[in-house]
């Protein structure tokens, strides 16, 4: 076929070449919108500033060039390519075979780089008007001179395009981990997408140092996309726990692995910055920490890339390492480098006046909020840096991992959920005692109807129980603000940052309750099940139908068909992939909206004995997890839709000389 | 409806929620299947081979021959959890997930607590000192600019 020799071989040097135009596009980019940024500082008309929205565009053109020459190496198994003859084979279905291209580091970065240019682009065409104003562009060029870094990282040491040993003509394919759920295609993009989102706020804070502005006009862009990054970052990791649950066979969703604490830790400075940054809307205070706050949040994600991606730590995520190491580090050195000669330079002249009258008051919660989130912040980098540490000292190996994290985690959540029974009812400035007590009566009240719920259906232990306790308690306070703001306020009681937010609150707390009850209430048993004996474990009875061999020219599957009580049959496989001769085991889950019957095929399996070994949890409430994570999702987006109007938060904060006297009465 | 969301209605509450509590807290937690024990012994050791992984995450091969050797010790039920624990740690050093609370190692509990004082003192220094400059009286300066501004200010509730 001609048109596939003509295919084969282009994909590399027209990568190459759209990285290329990417590093240049994206420092000119950069030039212009510092040059811009100078000019209009100067109170001169800039002429420079037209060209800075062309450079961006020119730059998600190059970007999106590049994983589309990369998906085309992959479509068309042009194996001269190094990361093709990796990652891809003749044998892998279209699906995983597309998603394949971010199945290893190099490629990964790629979709990095598209999201960056893609955030770029948003936010040259969402200020197109306001390049006149040195903090846009200031904003602009940061947000270019990240995409520089990455350009080059792709374009030198993490190369995706390099060229492979001549004669190959089929290859293992992904990971056999990456090719047997659909999540694969969404999972990665969607963390992506938060991670980089996260990118904009960062240039926002910087520019602000840089300009020196004050106020709080910049905040007014920020809080929106920030909001957007951390949905991002929040569906993308509850996707992980679920790809982790459907797929790894230990019915789990989260391990305390190192690269899921990379996502957690700008997860939770985020989450302490979407917080905080009302108050500094409100009252105008928190200033410095505020930015501090977006700093870290981007230089841990940066870290995080460092830490997982260079080797130093090993994951069973780290599907592929390379010596990118010292880049991520420099990078992230100079990010911190630049934050903190910014801060102290500006620091003082951004300190505001004011101060918070009493520690009971909405302010009062969200410091409260952010000691908190910043001390879990600081325990999982503690525990994920750690090893290294000691390696590094007294080269010793040790691990850290799940035992210590939840022995400090669940004191931590149930503070949490303690901090959110009180603080969505708490006035600003100041709350009294009865104040507290009536708006947190029926609240407290749901709080024992969940305590006695819990008993009822047979739970036990201390830190479980709390969390039901506390977590009916804080649903009820935020079902609460729900239900009087849509009383006042009709379908608008549902949308704006506090009443958003109050839908994310129940989402969490969903969340924190069905993690609680699943980690302490799991069943487990391995039954050894013959073909027509049924047998009984935790009041269900599981009878081995028979078993399936599902042949493709990739991989044999074996499935055994297991009745559970009396009814569907369901199937958890052993597959082999021919290719990696790697087996992997892919459970089958009866979900329920009370609990999840988890099955898992244990190696050996004989299929002619008529005998086979399955291990069977009983796991309830997973599904609230799914369901906790869907309302977050959609709270996050309410929340980001402007609420009732109010107070633009760079207007006085006196309230207006009332001119209606009844208005003052009443 | 004041007195129904009274001190003594609260007091009465939180009482009902320390007994459940308690209640919930003490109660024997029922069987636990064999399987269940060697979950939670295999939660506590790390797979030799697998990077951090539990001997419970893990699906590697030794991991899985680990595994086996638990569910070979919890069977004959002639050692408790701890001592399989030891047990298995003595066969493959470095393999207990918990760090021990000595030497450097003990910095990562010690850590922890000392963040969560330095949180919440910081917090409460904070409140101190706004409190303290919460507190600071109008001299004769302020009085002045308050007298500026109302001289050149129309009251538009004037004649009302």
């Amino acid at each position: 076929m001609p048109a596939a020799v003509w295919a084969s071989g282009v994909a590399g040097p027209v990568g190459r070449g759209a990285l290329l135009v990417g590093v240049v596009a994206a420092a000119f980019g950069a030039i212009a919108a510092i040059t811009a940024a100078r000019e209009s500082a100067r109170g001169e008309v800039t002429r420079t500033a037209r060209l800075v929205p062309r450079f961006v565009a020119l730059s998600f053109l190059a970007a999106l060039g590049a994983i589309v020459a990369m998906e085309w190496a992959m479509i068309t198994r042009d194996f001269s390519l190094q990361y093709v003859q990796d990652h891809g084979s003749r044998s892998t279905p279209p699906l995983y075979n597309f998603t394949a291209v971010w199945s290893a580091l190099e490629g990964s970065i790629l979709l990095w780089i598209l999201a960056l240019a893609l955030s770029a682009g948003l936010v040259a065409w969402r200020y197109r008007r306001r390049l006149d104003d040195q903090l846009i562009t200031w904003a602009i060029a940061v947000i270019c001179i990240v995409m520089v870094f990455f350009f080059i990282l792709s374009f030198g040491p993490a190369n995706p395009f390099a060229e492979g040993a001549p004669g190959v003509t089929d290859g293992p394919g992904p990971n056999p981990l990456l090719q047997n759920h659909i999540l694969v295609l969404f999972h990665p993009p969607i963390l992506y997408l938060g991670y980089v989102g996260f990118t904009v706020p960062f240039a926002f804070a910087i520019a602000a140092l840089i300009t020196g502005r004050v106020g709080e006009g910049w905040l007014l862009e920020t809080r929106r996309w920030t909001l957007f990054a951390w949905g991002f970052l929040t569906v993308g990791i509850i996707l992980g726990g679920w790809w982790s649950y459907e797929v790894l066979g230990w019915s789990g969703v989260w391990a305390w692995d190192p690269v899921e604490n990379a996502s957690l830790l700008p997860w939770l400075t985020g989450t302490a910055y979407i917080h905080s940054v009302l108050v500094q809307e409100r009252r105008g205070m928190l200033r410095v920490w505020n930015l501090s706050l977006l700093l870290a949040t981007f230089s841990l994600t940066i870290l995080g890339t460092f830490l997982t991606r260079s080797g130093v730590l090993n994951s069973v995520h780290a599907f592929s390492e390379s010596d990118i190491g010292t880049y991520l580090l420099v990078f992230f050195g100079i990010i911190v480098l630049v934050s903190l000669v910014l801060i102290g330079w500006r620091g003082d002249s951004l300190r505001s006046p004011g101060a918070i009258d009493s520690p009971v008051s909405r302010e009062g919660a969200f410091l409260a909020n952010n000691v908190l989130f910043s001390i879990f912040a600081f325990i999982v980098l503690l525990g994920t840096v750690f090893p290294l540490i000691i390696e590094a000292l007294q080269d010793r190996q040790i691990s850290v991992a799940e035992p210590f994290f939840d022995r400090l985690s669940i004191p931590i959540g149930i503070a949490m959920l303690a901090l959110m029974c009180i603080a969505p009812v708490l006035p600003w400035r100041k709350a009294s005692t009865e104040l507290l007590r009536d708006r947190l009566f029926w609240p407290a009240w749901c709080g024992i109807g969940a305590l006695v719920a819990g008993l009822v259906s047979g739970a036990d232990g201390l830190a479980p129980l709390l969390a039901f306790a506390l977590g009916g308690f804080s649903g009820g306070a935020a079902l609460r603000q729900v239900a009087l703001a849509t009383r006042r306020q009709g379908w608008r009681g549902l949308v704006g940052r506090a009443n958003g937010g109050m839908i994310v609150h129940v989402g969490v707390i969903l969340i924190a309750v069905a993690l609680s009850a699943s980690n302490a209430y799991t069943r487990s048993q391995e039954l050894r099940l013959s073909v027509g004996t049924p047998a009984t474990f935790a009041g269900h009875t599981f009878e081995l139908v028979g078993f399936r061999e599902d042949k493709d020219d990739r991989s044999t599957a074996v499935k055994a068909l297991v009745a559970v009580d009396g009814g569907q049959a369901y199937a958890p496989a052993i597959t082999k992939f021919l290719n990696m001769g790697m087996n992997v085991g892919t459970p089958s889950v009866k979900t329920t909206w009370r609990y999840d019957i988890y099955l898992t095929l244990e190696p050996p399996v004989k299929m002619d004995s008529g005998e086979a070994r399955i291990k069977v949890f009983v796991k309830p409430l997973i599904m609230w997890l799914w369901i906790g994570g869907g309302l977050m999702a959609i709270g996050t987006v309410l929340a980001a839709f402007p609420g009732r109007r109010r107070r633009r938060p760079t207007d006085p904060t006196s309230a207006d000389v009332p001119t209606n006297v009844e208005r003052v009465v009443t | 409806m004041k007195k129904l969301k009274g001190r003594f209605v609260w007091s009465m509450m939180a009482v009902l929620a320390a007994v459940l509590l308690a209640f919930g807290a003490t109660r024997s937690s029922g069987p636990t299947t064999q399987e269940e024990r060697i979950d939670a012994i295999s939660k506590r050791l790390a797979c030799p081979t697998c990077n951090g992984e539990s001997i419970y995450v893990s699906r590697a091969s030794a991991a899985e021959s680990i595994r086996n050797e638990i569910a070979r010790q919890v069977a004959s039920g002639q050692r408790a959890d701890d001592e399989i624990v030891a047990y298995i740690e003595s066969r493959f050093p470095g393999s207990l997930l918990l760090p021990p609370g000595e030497g450097v190692d003990s910095l990562i509990w010690v850590l922890p607590v000392v963040a969560l004082v330095c949180g919440f003192g910081g917090l409460v220094v904070v409140f101190r000192k706004w409190k303290r400059e919460g507190d600071v009286e109008a001299d004769s300066d302020d009085a002045g600019i308050v007298a500026a501004a109302l001289r050149n200010y129309d009251d538009p509730t004037e004649g009302l």
